[in-house]
């Protein structure tokens, strides 16, 4: 079997149609809980929207362009809505275990996304190039260093710390995010507690 | 289809859904929402510090800045990795320095690269000083301490009159004229540009050098004016009226713990706290006791509430 058709298999065997655009849904799918995932995912792709529409322009458009300053605004309340859907989305899943029946994939994929957005929204603060970024770098250093880390991630390089925020972490947030959808729709909403057939 | 999702959920009864619908109106409130904030709100945008600045507003802490730095004493001076090889102050943690692990990658030699070198760029326009940086260069190293306690004690009494700094006599050997073109350097705009020399000019991509200068007390009292100070919570603050990084008061929290709070290795304490945390977090499902806490607190009866009250009338 070639690597295509191993590929093929794979993807017919572990989700279909239905899963990627779902027209129905187990009624147990029925609170505000389960919005949370879709808010966080809404905000990341108007983050990335604006975020990508700024980069057109340069880290400097927003200073001085009311235009710029506005898509720089929506950037900022973006990151807000993001973090508060983000936390809510995890606090809900807690709360429902949703780990169960073998879902700790989905969960721990959740949990290093997480962990990547972090470092992302920091990048974001010190690429501001205002008086924020600059305490924010001086003051972020002395943590990093201590850590190790400093040592190839310099909060105080500018261009380094613009690139990660707009090249590598969201590369690597978006692959997670996806990873992490494949998963909960490849198997499906956990069931409600009490009510697995594991209850691991 | 016989998918994973189709096995599991083969005997539950559902309903009709339509995701792109749903998403689509979600999509739209956020936006919606993001637009009102930010025509309402805007964003904040405090401007930076510059040299200019300071020079030009505050001269006296400028030069006491310059001073520090020329005397060896400004923070990142004995800092150690990634900035320099004196290991002595990095943090640790039972006896484990992840600071020392990379080596010194951002070489900063405080008096060389903060003072000296932005002055033997200020003698090609101001040959005057190249006498003067000779006179502090070929002096021993007690004699420049003399020179910069005297100044240092005569700058607490300085006076600033019509932007002039004006400080008693004394002897200062070099230092006074040192420190009077620092201050015309950073009056004239170019502080940034000869702190960040390097070998790809004209792009100047990496400003850490003119970050750090002021790192100490002028970036921090103007943090302490905007409560972002480590003490005031600033980790989860944002300048002005606007909301911080409130996601990371799981993290502020250690800082104000003790030992952490008062501890010189505090960074790494808290570290590896949230290491721990995350490690936690990333391994609930296995972890016994705490994998049943969502069973114990019954929260899920609220989510589910509609499906236990058709399963109890079933």
């Amino acid at each position: 079997m070639s690597l295509t058709e191993k590929t093929q298999r794979f993807i017919v065997r572990n989700i279909s149609l239905e899963d990627v655009l779902p027209s129905k849904m187990p009624v147990y799918v029925h609170s505000f809980a389960y919005l949370f995932g879709a808010l966080t995912l809404t905000a990341m792709l108007l983050l990335i929207i604006t975020g990508v529409i700024m980069t057109i322009f340069g880290p400097g458009w927003y200073h001085g362009s009311g235009t710029g300053h506005f898509f720089n605004s929506l950037h900022f309340w973006g990151t807000q809505i993001f973090f508060m859907g983000l936390i809510l989305h995890l606090i809900t899943k807690f709360f429902m275990a949703a780990w169960r029946d073998g879902r700790w994939k989905t969960w721990i994929i959740g949990v290093v996304s997480f962990a990547v957005f972090i470092p992302t929204a920091l990048t974001g603060f010190l690429s501001q190039t205002n008086f924020d970024s600059q305490w924010v770098g001086v003051q972020a250093k002395d943590a990093l260093n201590a850590m190790g880390v400093g040592s190839f991630f310099n909060t105080l390089n500018t261009t380094q710390m613009l690139t990660a925020h707009i090249g590598f972490l969201p590369f690597l947030a978006v692959i997670l995010v996806a990873l992490h959808i494949f998963l909960v729709r490849r198997d499906g909403p956990v069931k409600p507690i009490d009510n697995a057939k594991k209850t691991k | 289809m016989d998918t994973p999702s189709a096995r599991y959920l083969k005997d539950i009864p559902h309903k009709p859904y339509d995701l792109v619908k749903e998403l689509v109106i979600i999509f739209g409130v956020v936006l919606l929402m993001l637009i009102i904030l930010a025509a309402v709100f805007k964003s904040p945008d405090y401007p930076t510090i510059t040299g200019a600045d300071v020079a030009k507003h505050q001269p006296v802490a400028y030069l006491k800045t310059a001073l520090d730095i020329l005397a060896g004493n400004a923070s990142i001076q004995d800092y150690g990795p990634p900035y320099n090889s004196d290991t002595s102050n990095s943090q640790h943690f039972l006896g484990i320095a992840p600071a020392t692990w990379g080596g010194v990658t951002i070489p900063i030699d405080p008096e060389q690269d903060f003072i000296i070198k932005p002055l033997q760029q200020m003698a090609v326009i101001n040959p005057r000083l190249s006498p003067v940086l000779s006179t502090w260069n070929s002096a021993s190293t007690d004699q420049k301490e003399t020179w910069t306690t005297n100044y240092s004690v005569a700058l607490d009494s300085a006076t600033v009159i019509n932007g002039n700094v004006v400080i008693s006599n004394g002897d200062y050997g070099p230092v006074g004229e040192m420190m009077s073109a620092m201050l015309t350097l950073g009056q004239s705009g170019l502080l940034e540009g000869a702190l960040d020399q390097n070998s790809q000019l004209p792009y100047v991509t990496n400003p850490t050098n003119s970050l750090l200068f002021f790192q100490d007390d002028v970036y921090a009292s103007a943090a302490d004016m905007l409560d972002l100070t480590g003490s005031q919570w600033g980790i989860v603050h944002e300048t002005g009226n606007y909301p911080g990084a409130w996601w990371l008061n799981p993290y502020a929290i250690f800082y104000h713990i003790p030992p952490m709070s008062t501890s010189a290795n505090g960074d790494i304490e808290v570290g590896v706290i949230m290491i721990v945390i995350l490690l936690i977090l990333l391994l609930l499902p296995f972890i016994p006791g705490l994998n049943r806490l969502p069973r114990w607190l019954g929260v899920y009866k609220i989510i589910w509430r509609d499906w236990y009250k058709s399963a109890k009338a079933k």
